[in-house]
């Protein structure tokens, strides 16, 4: 319960609330996660730090068992929380035997291969991405519609609300109501964890959760057991209190998630757990051969078709800012959607198809909707694997997310002979990446005039998309950022990072 | 006279009798342009608004007041792209020193709304203060309202300003990359909703049409430092200049028209500026204008 609180607390904070950092987001919950580690080291074959505290998780659970998923995982919290209003029928069977390790091995497989699709099947991110992308904005809408029919209603005579109102949305509400696309699917595939609930308690986490598979196979080398290991012959209790396992009369080690609510609720006071020797029912160390062969295979055929993408595509795949490379990006994003809820300007939408089957949930800039705010790092600072560096604004400034590019069929200097120059006004960059040039053209209605055409300065330009985003021309802008392979960092003399180019706070005082 | 110099005549007396009466009632009514300097930036802001007849002037016991700085891009005060926050305060001080019952201060901004109001140091300066309101702009609010200008029929304008009982129009005076210069006249722009991108294709009567349906009571132009180039956001700190100028005045065109030789250029070379004095916004010629130095 209290991580469940505090997760979501997390998740109201990873939003900007007037300060430049984020201290705490709920970036920690996927820094702790051993299958985000695992996936990760498999795939981008490195380390990196900001994922120590999965290491830590690791030896706890080796230390301890797998009380990860009874204490700390919100989603667990969450199915205690639901299960006992949901009648049950009978166990799937299906789902037993080996169905968790053929989910686990080709991720994990797959992962090798470079394709890291381990946060697709991450319990923390299912759950996060579909509060993110529909309930969080559902809640801000449905609020924020609200506020405004109360307007409509009675006018000016709602202000005297608007402290409360103010209290809410400054703390709680998101600043923006976004749609997402594959919010319903997102939404769905967490409401289907929780709809398997029907067939019994903690279905999800028994039978298919990867990241529980992984805890559980680690937490059978915990000194520590349950004291006595099966059910007594004389009472019984255990059965009905058992949320995981004990279906069978004995506890799987595997499948106990430390809750204690055999030891809370047992009438004997019988039992307890305690360091004790290695427990002859264990089952196999690893399941079949034919699993963990089926499954390294299944993670390679799954891992090449994947990485097919069509080639037009490639001219949106916009990157959050400071992302180079895409292959290395792909391989370290959890998919966890923290930087699009963070997004200051909701410049960034989870991937349906445009990145391929390999970039599902990754995230996108669509300038037409949002464009990357220059003084602001919140994604880079939320990622929590670094697939988005967290890096200072001087630097990020420079970071290129693609290049503008004029389209000078809907540009109106150009298509219309008239001024416009939006775009120049609003590109952020202090020496400006767009520039116009006043020439003499004779109008449509055949006078002589001077408009300002406009050019991009490629050099300059961070692609951070603002251009496209004011551009007054309806529907499809008169100019657009593409993608382009050399992201290098834009020189620090166009961006004036001296002492006012921080982001920094006005050094001038009140008084 | 035979009857073709007569209508002559009568025709050219005709044409020119607008242009005879405005320079009459110029003479008599001749706008001030108050300019105040010094380092203290309260103390020259409310020199200025002093020297204009004081606050007292426009604002009643119990008005609502719309304070409409710029706020409108993610810079730091130093930049010169927003309005100095303790000018902004200064002003709102004295409307709440004059009675006003609230003081509503926001702008429709071009960046993010919160990064502007935190960053320009005005949400900051105003906070803890009774009966002020910095609130962000919400969309609701925009009303279709009918201009009938040359160039907009009809736009949404912010209900809070017309509504409001005083409009007090603070800019900050910087350059501007189509308009030239960006000055109490653009500063308007704050209030309009909708496409707002749109009206640069003939911003300068666009912008006199909206001026004509808002009234600017007092205009209170922040030239403590200035942006020179770069504008309306900059970003470089070699292109601001420090005035230590606080310019007011009752007209609109003639604070705009004065502000526009602190840049070393000429009202006329300020299209906006022109398009509102032709409209009979304020006046623009430098000669009729009284300059007062405090």
């Amino acid at each position: 319960m209290i991580f469940l609180a505090i997760f979501l607390v997390l998740f109201v904070v990873t939003e900007y609330r007037g300060r430049d950092e984020i201290n705490a987001a709920v970036n920690s919950f996927f820094r702790v996660d051993p299958l985000v580690l695992l996936s990760y080291l498999l795939a981008a074959k490195t380390f990196t730090w900001l994922l120590l505290p999965a290491v830590l998780m690791v030896l706890a659970t080796l230390l301890l068992g797998r009380f990860f998923c009874g204490w700390i995982c919100p989603l667990g919290t969450i199915l205690d929380l639901v299960t006992p209003a949901i009648r049950k029928s009978s166990p799937i069977k299906m789902l037993k035997g080996n169905t968790k390790y053929w989910l686990l091995f080709p991720l994990l497989s797959a992962s090798l291969f470079n394709l890291n699709l381990s946060g697709l099947l991450d319990p923390i991110a299912i759950l996060l991405r579909g509060l993110t992308f529909l309930l969080y904005p559902l809640l801000g809408l449905t609020a924020r519609e609200g506020w405004v029919e109360l307007y409509r209603l009675i006018g000016e005579h709602r202000d005297t609300l608007a402290p409360a109102y103010n209290l809410v949305r400054g703390n709680l509400l998101p600043f923006r109501d976004t749609l997402y696309p594959l919010a319903f699917f997102s939404a769905m595939v967490l409401v289907a964890v929780i709809a398997l609930e029907r067939y019994e308690a903690r279905n999800w986490c028994r039978n298919l959760c990867p990241l529980g598979t992984l805890i559980g196979w680690l937490g059978r080398f915990s000194p520590f057991n349950r004291v006595p290991v099966g059910v007594c012959g004389d009472c019984g209790q255990c059965r009905e209190l058992c949320p995981t396992t004990f279906d069978q009369g004995v506890l799987n080690k595997e499948e106990c998630i430390l809750c204690m609510e055999c030891q809370l609720g047992c009438p004997h006071g019988r039992i307890s757990f305690r360091p004790s020797r290695k427990l002859k029912l264990d089952g196999p160390m690893l399941p079949e051969r034919r699993v963990l062969l089926g499954g390294m295979v299944s993670g390679l055929l799954l891992a090449v078709p994947a990485r097919f993408r069509s080639p037009e595509k490639g001219a949106s795949l916009l990157r959050p800012p400071g992302v180079r490379g895409e292959d290395d990006f792909l391989k370290k994003c959890v998919r966890c959607g923290e930087c699009m809820k963070v997004c200051l300007k909701n410049a960034l939408y989870p991937s349906a198809w445009q990145a391929g089957v390999e970039g599902i949930y990754t995230p996108l800039v669509i300038p037409r909707l949002g464009y990357c705010e220059y003084n602001c790092t919140l994604c880079g600072q939320v990622c929590p694997t670094g697939a988005i560096p967290n890096i200072p604004v001087s630097a990020k400034k420079r970071e290129v997310i693609g290049k503008a590019v004029f389209d000078k069929n809907h540009c109106l200097p150009f298509a219309k002979r008239i001024d416009c120059i939006v775009c120049e006004e609003h590109c952020p960059i202090p020496d400006k990446a767009i520039r116009s040039r006043e020439v003499q053209v004779i109008g449509f209605d055949g006078a002589m005039r001077n408009v300002k055409e406009p050019y991009v300065v490629e050099e300059i330009c961070n692609g951070c998309g603002i251009c496209e985003y004011v551009c007054p021309v309806e529907t499809k802008a008169g100019i657009e950022v593409f993608a382009v392979k050399n992201r290098s960092p834009v020189s620090e003399s166009a961006v004036h990072t001296d002492r006012f180019g921080e982001s920094g706070q006005s050094g001038y005082s009140i008084r | 006279m035979d009857r073709r110099n007569f209508i002559k005549a009568v025709g050219a007396a005709a044409l020119m009798a607008p242009v005879l009466i405005r320079e009459a009632l110029a003479a008599v009514d001749q706008p001030h342009v108050v300019v105040a300097e010094g380092t203290d930036y309260p103390a020259i802001t409310r020199k200025a608004i002093n020297s204009v007849g004081g606050m007292k002037r426009f604002v009643k016991a119990g008005d609502i007041v719309v304070v409409k700085p710029n706020m409108g891009w993610d810079r730091s005060a130093e930049l010169a792209a927003n309005t100095h926050p303790l000018v902004v305060r200064t002003v709102v001080e004295e409307c709440l020193a004059a009675g006003a019952r609230k003081v509503k201060v926001f702008d429709n901004t071009c960046n993010d709304a919160r990064r502007c109001y935190v960053n320009s140091g005005i949400e900051n300066a105003l906070k803890g203060m009774k009966n002020v309101e910095c609130k962000h702009i919400e969309t609701e609010r925009f009303k279709k309202v009918s201009l009938n200008g040359q160039f907009l029929k009809e736009w949404e304008l912010y209900d809070e300003v017309l509504s409001a009982n005083v409009y007090i129009n603070v800019p900050v005076a910087k350059h501007h990359g189509l308009s030239k210069l960006t000055l109490g006249l653009k500063n308007v722009m704050g209030i309009m909703g909708g496409n707002r991108g749109f009206i640069h294709r003939n911003l300068d009567v666009a912008l006199a049409d909206v001026n004509a349906h808002v009234k600017t009571h007092l205009t209170v132009i922040d030239a403590t430092r200035i942006l020179t180039a770069h504008g309306p956001q900059g970003g470089n700190i070699a292109d601001v200049k420090i005035l230590n100028k606080v310019i007011a005045s009752t007209d609109i065109v003639a604070a705009d028209a004065f502000a526009t030789t602190l840049f070393g250029m000429k009202p006329a070379d300020i299209p906006v500026t022109v398009a509102a004095h032709r409209r009979g916004l304020g006046e623009m010629n430098l000669d009729r204008i009284k300059l007062v130095r405090v």
